[in-house]
């Protein structure tokens, strides 16, 4: 296992190609499947769209987490130690 | 009757087991009796009727065994889950610390079973007790206090929820466990709601979950990620279905949890908060509280119990080989712990719900019930909180122990063959569950119609993950945990920043618990007087009633040969007793008489009940 990971960091920029190629085949894949009979909402008919979701909720929650914790919850650890 | 009621209760076995421990230890029969406790309460589950153990006491019918559809699917997950718990923790030596395993797991199986409110409660005060040991078994002077802390919010989350009984009970004149209606709910109901929601970890009253479990013994997290919180959501779901607050309380746990996760440093902790994420999926579909959400709870709880369980063994394995759980001190480790790796990113993308795995389909039954609930809103929250689990879960974590990070050698090499095992069952039943979802959905309380694998679901998780892992490999840099010069450096680096302006070590986000851990000072400061005379007081009062109710137990036991096991348990008596000295340092007053007598009190009452 430990070799597989060595093999595959030596060869960091064809598994970045990779990881590109399979985001493309994941939307091409939304293009296949038959759109839900009952959508909740907009974005259940609208290809691609979990994709703009996932990116968009993964920066959002980095961004706004960040801010939170920088700007008002990190502490040193021994904070209550004090 | 009653007597043969005793062995058909699973709680039964793990109390019996825990007493003879001490025996077993002697004897060198420790493992064999921590494999067979668990493995015949998991056989023994499948051989209960509908009812027993009825026992009139004091006027109130107390009903120790209830079995139907929604309570076997609890205790078919709490028994597997000792079995892998004890897999995992076999090679523990403290014999002390696997009784309090023990009776934790039989408190959380009484609870499961209970027919009425006083069967709970008793079993539930011994959770909390039991648990607590786990986390002070640590030795360690955080985790005496964190299980300080841990065991005061529980003492007072019991007291809500006996204020609750209580109250009901002048109201109603009744103390069965049964569903309750939202119209019919009275104030004696909703203390006991929030009496269950402390032990589900519901924010704000959820901060002693990731205050104490960090700080718990690396078998003893394991156990307790599994059965407090799970028993409390098997009790909501009972109780309480159809409360819209409680899915409202639960869409935001999730995306609390899961944002906590991701700006937390220490590996445990992370896993914590998302403890607090996934009950949240439960929570909130136990307030929705159609047929299909209560399934997809149930369901949830089940799968979520494996991942969960299998997570913190993972990184409880590295903490015991390594001795580190915080990010910024780990990286690297493929090379070590290989198999470790590949099993707790098993648990990674389960907990996320990848297709083919347990959470898949577990969660989605919570999220399509949210939809066909027409509550969009709250079906929008929990797959937000979806992508913020395989952000945090899925790949900050086994990132930052395993792969990049501290690029440092360690001494490390995968754990012993009993902690891969209890890890490989819990992966094994991962995929199994992932690949079989009716060997889950046969199990529900109800009639199952809901498909998890079609196109469009597999479709909507592929994307949400593979654009995750985009967000997370552009902002790799922003999550990479702060490193921190080691401590021969740090006078140096102190001096070379401008002292305040940098932080000189590890950072810690405050939570809810700064109310008490910060809050209570300042309370403290000023009740100070005041209460030290009623501590006085307590303390008088305790002297003179609690010695004498401690001789007369220790009467009405002298039938027992005490001789022989004095023996026996003499080991970890010395354990008991010099962790007793450690906690005396640490806390002023009475308190672990307080506690020491509690908890022979509860097993005096609980003998009384059962052998009567």
């Amino acid at each position: 296992m430990g070799k597989i990971i060595e093999f595959m960091y030596r060869r960091k920029a064809l598994f970045r190609w990779i990881f590109f190629g399979m985001l493309g085949a994941v939307v091409l894949y939304d293009f296949t499947v038959p759109r839900p009979h009952h959508p909740h909402f907009a974005g259940d008919s609208f290809y691609g769209f979990w994709s703009i979701w996932g990116l968009v909720i993964c920066l959002a929650m980095i961004i706004f987490w960040k801010w939170l914790a920088h700007g008002f919850l990190e502490r040193d650890e021994d904070y209550y130690d004090n | 009757m009653i007597t043969s009621g005793i062995f058909l209760h699973p709680a039964t076995w793990f109390i019996v087991g825990a007493l003879l421990l001490p025996f077993a230890a002697k004897f060198k029969l420790q493992k064999a009796l921590l494999i067979a406790v668990p493995v015949l309460a998991f056989i023994q589950i499948y051989a209960l009727p509908a009812d027993f153990g009825h026992v009139q006491y004091l006027g109130f019918d107390l009903i120790f065994g209830h079995k139907d559809k929604l309570s076997f699917v609890f205790l078919h997950v709490f028994t597997l889950m000792a079995v892998i718990g004890c897999i995992y923790g076999l090679k523990v030596e403290e014999t002390e610390q696997h009784i309090a395993a023990f009776l934790y797991v039989a408190g959380s199986l009484g609870v499961t079973l209970a027919g009425d409110y006083l069967t709970i409660f008793i079993f539930w005060e011994l959770m909390a007790f039991a648990s607590t040991f786990l986390i002070w078994f640590r030795k360690r002077k955080r985790s005496i206090e964190a299980g300080y802390r841990y065991l005061m919010v529980h003492v007072a989350g019991g007291l809500i929820l006996l204020a609750g009984i209580f109250l009901r009970y002048q109201n109603v004149h009744d103390l069965s466990f049964d569903r309750i209606l939202v119209e019919g709910a009275t104030m004696a109901d909703y203390f006991i709601l929030v009496g269950f929601a402390l032990n589900a970890a519901v924010p704000p009253i959820h901060a002693w979950l990731p205050d104490a479990y960090p700080e718990a013994t690396v078998a003893g997290a394991v156990f307790m990620c599994a059965f407090t919180t799970k028993t409390a959501v098997y009790v909501l779901a009972r109780a309480f279905p159809g409360f819209e607050i409680l899915m409202w309380a639960g869409a935001a746990m999730t995306l609390y949890g899961a944002g906590y996760a991701t700006i937390e440093n220490d590996g445990r902790r992370i896993l914590a908060y998302h403890i607090i994420s996934q009950v949240g999926y439960m929570v909130c579909a136990v307030g929705i509280g159609t047929e299909m959400a209560i399934n997809g709870a149930c369901a949830h709880a089940y799968a979520h119990i494996l991942y969960k369980a299998l997570l913190f063994m993972g990184v409880g394995a590295v903490l015991h080989q390594t001795g580190k759980s915080r990010l910024s001190e780990l990286g690297g480790l493929y090379k070590y712990m290989p198999i470790t790796l590949v099993l707790t990113v098993i648990g990674g993308i389960s907990i996320s719900g990848f297709p083919l795995t347990s959470g898949f389909v577990s969660k989605s039954m919570i999220v399509e019930a949210a939809g066909e609930h027409h509550q969009l809103g709250v079906m929008l929250m929990l797959l937000a909180a979806a992508v913020g689990t395989f952000l945090s879960v899925g790949l900050k974590l086994p990132y930052f122990i395993w792969y990049g990070g501290r690029q440092s050698d360690f001494e490390a090499q995968d754990p012993s063959w009993n902690m891969q095992l209890g890890m490989g069952i819990a992966a094994f039943m991962c995929i199994f569950i992932g690949c079989n979802p009716d060997y889950l959905y046969n199990m529900l309380p109800y009639a199952v119609e809901y498909q998890p694998y079609f196109g469009y679901h597999v479709s909507e998780s592929l994307q949400m993950f593979a654009f995750t892992g985009l967000g997370f490999y552009f902002m790799i840099k922003k999550l990479t945990p702060k490193r921190f010069p080691a401590s021969e450096h740090l006078t140096a680096h102190l001096e070379a920043t401008d002292h305040g302006s940098h932080h000189a070590g590890p950072l810690m986000n405050l939570d809810f618990d700064w109310f008490y851990r910060k809050g209570a000072l300042l309370f403290m400061w000023m009740a100070k007087n005041p209460l030290d005379a009623l501590n006085e007081l307590v303390s008088n009062v305790y002297q003179s009633i609690g010695c004498r109710m401690t001789m007369a137990i220790a009467k009405g036991s002298s039938w027992f040969d005490w001789h022989g096991i004095d023996g026996a348990i003499d080991g970890s008596a010395r354990g008991v007793v010099s962790l007793g000295d450690k906690t005396r340092m640490h806390v002023t007053g009475n308190l672990q008489h307080y506690i020491g007598a509690s908890v022979a009190a509860l097993f005096v009452i609980l003998a009384i009940v059962i052998f009567t």
